[in-house]
């Protein structure tokens, strides 16, 4: 008896899972369509991931990195289509994009090395004024502060003995 | 039964907020207020998704998938660009494996090859050069972070929601092509010698293109080292050896 009411207790349990499992897997639809449906959201998702880091780093390097993320969610994209219309051209596009972010890159990263070495920094703000002669200044807005960094010790047990202080502390004496 | 919709605009403002709280700011709190506000985010963009046939498809696309987004995130966010680097390699593999998982092998390869192995390393060569001591206050603040991320998240908000309407219209309408068959499918696209066909389209097909494309790869070649060397030498010209010299040289 006992048996038999804890298996309709599981077949219970298992009909609301059931019931429970069209609200996360929210709607059904052919293979196809739900595997370009799922890339083309992570698609724009790496796109839209890579423009906020073009827009709002400073680090040169960084920002050529995010805009190679774009490039990774647009392929994405590319290769679903291509998979959808069971044709090559998404993929052949794709290995076109991949040549050209090497050119890309090439070219980004002497560009950056040069900047580099005008400036001994990687701040794209420092090249805020960048114009051509005769043009007016663009009212730039201003830096954000330079704040200095804090800190960040090791926390360590205390254990062992204390450590002697330094010489030139021990030594010195301020009434002679 | 939830319209995916709503999800997705619910995600993309939580998704805003969380990575204004990630990006380097001057005020350096609420980071992981931020990673749990973009991992509830995640959570609601994944609830929306339309399940794959089977499980087991399901999960293989999830992780693939998780890896890859929250790897881009600390792309992203990281104050450390070397450590940027490399969760950006890590993305590279999840964008790898996801494009191993749709059937094109050849640029699933090709990401490995080309992307985490020459151009990232590129880029953490050149990282290394130029990286001052520690950490530099660039890395450590970002520009208008508040309106970086919310700008760029609506972009990921309208995207989303217009793609989850498009396919919810497809099942009424036939403005949708028709999905491929899945023999239809072996015939071309997931063909077993997938590499000869697309090689054979390709150099068949887009042959000329191909020879553009490596026209391009030689130009930005000279070009790299032109900028490199005319750099260099302007330099040289305008210091004080050569105080009579009219301008930087000429190529």
């Amino acid at each position: 008896m006992a048996r038999s009411a804890s298996r309709t207790a599981r077949i219970r349990r298992r009909q609301l899972v059931e019931r429970r499992l069209p609200m996360t897997a929210s709607i059904t639809m052919h293979y196809e369509l739900a595997l370009l449906h799922n890339y083309l959201i992570v698609g724009a998702m790496l796109f839209c991931i890579g423009l906020v880091g073009f827009i709002s780093r400073r680090n040169m390097i960084v920002m050529f990195l995010s805009a190679e993320m774009m490039l990774q969610g647009v392929a994405l994209s590319l290769v679903a289509f291509s998979r959808v219309h069971n044709d090559f051209g998404g993929q052949i596009l794709v290995v076109f994009v991949i040549a050209v972010a090497a050119c890309e890159a090439a070219v980004a990263l002497a560009l950056v090395q040069v900047l580099f070495s005008r400036r001994k920094s990687l701040d794209i703000a420092l090249w805020h004024q960048l114009r051509e002669e005769g043009l007016p200044p663009f009212p730039a807005q201003p830096l954000p502060e330079q704040t200095p960094e804090k800190p960040q010790w090791p926390r360590l047990p205390p254990a062992g003995v204390q450590p002697a202080p330094p010489s030139e502390l021990t030594d010195y004496r301020p009434d002679v | 039964m939830i319209d995916p919709r709503h999800l997705y605009i619910l995600a993309t403002v939580l998704a805003a907020l969380g990575m204004w709280r990630l990006l380097p700011r001057a005020d350096a709190g609420g980071r992981l207020g931020g990673a749990a506000l973009v991992a509830v985010a995640l959570g609601l963009f994944a609830a929306g998704l339309p399940g794959l046939s089977n499980w087991i498809a399901d999960c293989v696309f999830y992780v693939l998938a998780a890896v890859t987004i929250v790897a881009a995130i600390c792309t992203v966010t990281f104050r450390n660009p070397v450590y940027c680097a490399i969760w950006f390699g890590l993305s590279l593999l999840g964008t790898a494996g996801l494009l191993l998982l749709v059937g094109a092998q050849f640029l699933a390869i090709a990401t490995v090859v080309v992307y985490a192995g020459a151009i990232l390393v590129t880029f953490l060569f050149v990282l290394m050069l130029a990286q001052p001591e520690g950490r530099a206050s660039y890395d450590r603040v970002s520009f208008e972070s508040l309106l970086a991320a919310v700008a760029s998240i609506a972009i990921l908000g309208l995207l989303t929601v217009a793609i989850a309407g498009v396919f919810q219209r497809s099942g009424e309408s036939t403005a949708f092509p028709a999905p491929p068959q899945s023999a239809e499918l072996h015939q071309k696209v997931l063909h077993p010698l997938h590499t000869a066909q697309l090689g054979a389209e390709l150099f068949g097909r887009w042959l000329i293109a191909v020879e553009v494309a490596g026209v391009l790869l030689l130009v930005a070649l000279v070009g790299a080292a032109v900028i490199v060397l005319h750099a260099r030498s302007g330099r040289q010209s305008s210091g004080p050896q050569h105080p009579q010299s009219g301008g930087p040289q000429q190529w």
